[in-house]
């Protein structure tokens, strides 16, 4: 537990050299591949590129939620208040990445099905997923960041709200939905298709992590400019 | 039917959206910087003159 976090902390000091060069080559190579190395798809026409996108979207957002997830569980292990901000600042890219891929999903829906929405038990549950994870970073953003019972309050919503994750990914498998079943590459996907959805995945994942850690920085910014005020009140009031 | 339209619309909300959200917390980094300065600024003239009135 000591070494993965002493490597954990090594491997953060080294982010802002990593994570853009890395995220920047990763969304060329993503959209080259979507554009153009990708071959078009025999029954849905060019529009099934979104899938590039669509999919990928969904990963980080879970990877995001996951976070927060296990964010909260260690602030309410250790009730150490520095897992707080890493909580909420996932939440919001997860927020982001999953009312990006409901968009994709809707913009992509209408040519294919005929509408941009349905409420099927996907599109449903992934809606959920959305209010439940807007209602947490609104209900936070209510309290101070210093207040521990609120972080602790939220951290449980939190915990509670990530288990529509598991419902929105079997979704398909457990309900007749209008959405189709998950894309097993190799099996679903041609080569050149998986291996374009596979770069686009980790492409959109070093995006998701590389915007949670400037929002994990923002937020200690403004911890800090918080604690400073406080200090120049103690000083002036003195 | 390739319907062009529809993916064009895709990838244009898609990375637009990031854009706009990185732009956001730039502008939020900044004007933060700006304010951490201000305070840091205002916390050092108070402790000089703190300093100099307790000398006196």
């Amino acid at each position: 537990m000591t070494l993965a976090l002493a490597a954990a902390s090594r491997a953060y000091g080294w982010r802002w050299q990593v994570l853009p060069p890395a995220t920047g080559v990763g969304i060329m190579a993503l959209l080259l591949g979507a554009v153009l190395a990708a071959p078009r798809e025999a029954v849905e026409g060019e529009v099934q590129r979104l899938l590039y996108i669509h999919v990928p979207a969904v990963l980080a957002a879970y990877l995001a939620f996951s976070v927060t997830f296990v964010a909260s569980i260690l602030l309410l292990w250790t009730r150490d208040m520095r897992y707080d901000p890493v909580a909420r600042s996932a939440a919001s890219v997860g927020v982001l990445f999953i009312a990006l891929n409901l968009a994709t999903g809707a913009i992509w829906g209408k040519p294919i099905w005929g509408v941009y929405w349905t409420w099927d038990a996907r599109l449903t549950s992934t809606l959920v997923l959305l209010l439940i994870f807007i209602a947490y970073l609104l209900a936070r953003s209510l309290s101070s960041r210093a207040d521990e019972q609120a972080a602790r309050y939220m951290a449980v919503f939190a915990i509670i709200g990530f288990l529509d994750v598991p419902l929105v990914h079997f979704a398909v498998e457990w309900w007749r939905t209008l959405h189709p079943q998950p894309i097993l590459p190799g099996r679903d996907l041609p080569g050149e298709m998986a291996l374009v959805l596979l770069v686009g995945t980790v492409a959109v994942s070093l995006l998701a992590v590389w915007l949670i850690v400037l929002r994990t920085e923002t937020e200690a910014m403004a911890a800090r400019a918080d604690a400073l005020g406080a200090e120049l009140d103690r000083f002036e009031g003195a | 039917m390739d319907f062009l339209e529809f993916l064009f619309a895709g990838f244009a909300v898609f990375w637009g959206a990031i854009f706009v959200y990185l732009l956001t917390l730039q502008g939020r980094i900044r004007a933060l910087s700006r304010q951490l300065e201000r305070l840091q600024e205002r916390l050092d003239e108070r402790a000089s003159a703190s300093m100099t009135s307790e000398d006196s």
